[in-house]
């Protein structure tokens, strides 16, 4: 199996404004406030976290502790109302729609609890996707997108349909849509949700695989299960990390 | 290169609801239906009125006819006035400056007999500019020329349907056929005359049917002096078509000048075609609205279903946002898309709007024919129609928050 994850790690820069050593994802004193209505709701009381390139982290802790906030902002789908999070050499809390949308496309890759695979395109269209919106041509595009599922071994299948996939095949092509742009950051939310437990094993194998290649993964999950693999766990309760190292008692 | 994959999801859209699509355009292909029977009946009218005028002498024709004067006070002069006279005809050419050929007519109904066969037919008196101002020539032989005219010679000129009536299939030029008792030397027969709006009846047959001698001939035979020939009417050709009024106006003053009274009529067929293109505009207009409002009704109902078509995306709009379309990407995906779906409508409205035509060709007798000019124009109609209505779905799309979009179920 290692053989098809072959992955090459991209030379961090030795010369540049920041330091080589920095860790991948810097977030410093993170606050997150909703607005409804009347009463404000503190998502994110202040969040530190430094994710090191190449670590599998979970995030962990109960509904409703700021765990999808948190992702959100990792995933740059949203931004925070203060603090600072430094992503690869790019602040990135205060960027605009579009330039969070640039960065999504260039450093992130998701992968989501329902797939959300466009069902009526073939897989290889859809890990096509990511380059596309990236202004890619038509036979780079086709070649990186064949590649990504070459390495989670569905290139036969590029031709297929979703709904031609079981859910684990179809799990595997979102990976593989996450992959394809080289991203710094693969945001998993729950990507074991939907699938049974030896699915779901085999899909956190293959994080496995992409984690040994120096792949940075950020899980979410509330599965224990699940975080027990990942190196390392994230508890968050209540919008404030409580234990940045998490020992899972089973 | 978004906008080229967008056509191609939009084509597979189109294919994968092809139901709801249909449905969805069938304003839109209305709409476009009715702007190509509109235009395709407008052009095609104007078009054959345009043919229809070339053949029976041109715009520059101008009528002139008796008009009762219904006063009952009249001076001398007026009273001495019989309306139109040959003397007119003369005065017209030689003291008018816009007008370059006069052409008096006389007509009566006469007994023509070439040996066995003898029927009463209409006979016209004319001069030799009645050839050129009705673009109706000689087909054999020749027409009545000047020397006919100023030597009033019994020779006579024939219908096509004249010569075959009398002459069957003998040899008419040179032969002497006898009209109202006295012999006249057939010395041409006219071609045929033909033209059609609807392809079946030949609307220039009455100038098959008819026979012509010289307007001397004709006003002497009847012991008027040739001065004093009454005229049925005459037609004038003016020289500049942009000077038309000047024309008429020279016209009206000669004639007040020999009557004395306004017992004449003239018109110009400009005047007429102004008046018609007036009105045509207006039958234009009325009929761009009806085919425009349809175009909005099918407007909002593209918007309504792409708004539909959106909620039941919001998830796909969510995924693609994440992995990093730009929302100027997300907008041009979905106003491609329902410019393409009404584009699609219009294609199709095309062939409604060829439907429309036949049944108006039913209907009048003259199908109107779809010009490429308005089936471009109804295509871009339709495509426009997709483009504003589209606007608003594309908008609400392009704004749609990532987070919230992924978590709809």
């Amino acid at each position: 199996m290692s053989a098809i994850f072959k992955y090459e790690v991209e030379e961090e820069e030795a010369v540049g404004p920041m330091p080589a050593t920095r860790s991948l994802i810097q977030l410093s004193q993170i606050t997150k406030v909703y607005d409804s209505g009347e009463n404000e709701v503190q998502a994110l009381r202040g969040v530190d976290v430094s994710i090191e390139r190449g670590e599998f982290v979970s995030i962990i802790g109960p509904s409703g502790s700021g765990k999808s906030t948190l992702m959100h902002i990792l995933g740059c789908l949203d931004s925070p109302t203060s603090g600072s999070y430094w992503l690869d050499d790019d602040d990135v809390a205060q960027l605009s729609g579009r330039q969070l949308a640039r960065i999504r496309n260039s450093k992130l890759g998701f992968v989501f609890q329902t797939f959300n695979l466009l069902p009526r395109a073939t897989i290889w269209k859809n890990v096509e996707l990511p380059l596309l919106y990236a202004g890619l041509g038509r036979d780079e595009r086709r070649e990186r997108a064949l590649e990504a599922l070459k390495r989670v071994g569905l290139d036969k299948r590029a031709k297929h349909r979703p709904n031609e996939l079981s859910g684990g095949q179809r799990q595997r092509v979102a990976i593989a849509r996450a992959l394809v742009n080289n991203p710094s950051l693969i945001l998993a939310d729950e990507p074991t949700g939907n699938l049974d437990t030896k699915t779901g094993s085999e899909i956190i194998n293959i994080f496995e695989e992409l984690a040994a290649n120096n792949q940075t993964i950020v899980l979410v999950t509330h599965d224990p299960a699940i975080a027990a693999r990942t190196h390392r766990r994230i508890q968050i309760v209540d919008g404030a990390i409580v234990d940045g190292d998490a020992t899972i008692e089973e | 290169m978004v906008i080229f994959e967008s056509i191609i999801d939009g084509i597979r859209d189109i294919k994968d609801h092809f139901g709801r699509t249909m449905l969805q355009l069938l304003g839109v292909i209305l709409g476009a239906a009715s702007i190509v029977a509109t235009f395709s009946l407008s052009v095609t009218g104007k078009s054959q009125a345009m043919e229809y005028y070339k053949v029976s002498g041109g715009i520059q024709k101008i009528w002139i006819s008796d008009k009762p004067t219904g006063k009952v006070t009249l001076n001398a002069k007026a009273l001495a006035s019989q309306g139109l006279t040959v003397r007119d005809a003369l005065a017209i050419q030689r003291d008018t400056k816009q007008i370059d050929l006069v052409s008096p007519v006389s007509s009566e109904t006469m007994t023509v007999r070439y040996r066995s066969v003898e029927k009463p037919r209409n006979v016209m008196g004319v001069a030799p500019a009645y050839s050129p101002m009705n673009d109706f020539h000689a087909g054999r032989g020749r027409f009545i020329s000047d020397n006919d005219v100023s030597s009033a010679a019994r020779v006579a000129v024939l219908g096509t349907e004249r010569a075959t009536e009398f002459f069957g299939s003998e040899e008419p030029l040179g032969k002497t056929i006898t009209i109202n008792g006295t012999g006249y030397q057939v010395v041409g027969v006219m071609e045929e005359k033909y033209f059609s709006f609807d392809k079946k009846r030949n609307v220039m047959r009455w100038m098959n049917r008819q026979m012509y001698i010289p307007i001397t001939t004709f006003v002497t035979r009847k012991g008027q002096s040739l001065e004093q020939g009454k005229v049925a009417f005459m037609h004038a050709r003016m020289k500049d078509i942009k000077k038309d009024k000047e024309a008429v106006d020279e016209i009206k003053q000669v004639l007040m000048r020999e009557h004395g009274v306004e017992d004449y009529e003239v018109f110009s067929r400009v005047a007429n075609l102004r008046r018609n293109e007036q009105q045509n505009k207006m039958y234009d207009m009325t009929f761009m609205i009806c085919g425009l409002i349809s175009l909005i009704v099918g407007g909002i109902v593209v918007m309504n279903i792409q708004l539909a078509s959106f909620n039941e995306r919001v998830r796909e709009v969510g995924t693609r946002k994440a992995i990093g379309a730009t929302p100027a990407q997300i907008f041009v995906q979905f106003l491609v898309e329902s410019i393409l779906v009404s584009a699609f409508g219009g294609f199709l409205g095309l062939f409604v709007g060829q439907l429309f035509c036949s049944g108006i060709g039913l209907l009048l007798r003259a199908a109107p024919t779809m010009s490429a000019d308005t089936a471009i124009k109804a295509l871009v109609f339709a495509a426009g129609t997709g483009l504003v209505f589209g606007m608003y779905p594309a908008i609400r799309a392009s704004r749609l928050n990532p987070i919230e979009a992924l978590r709809t179920e």
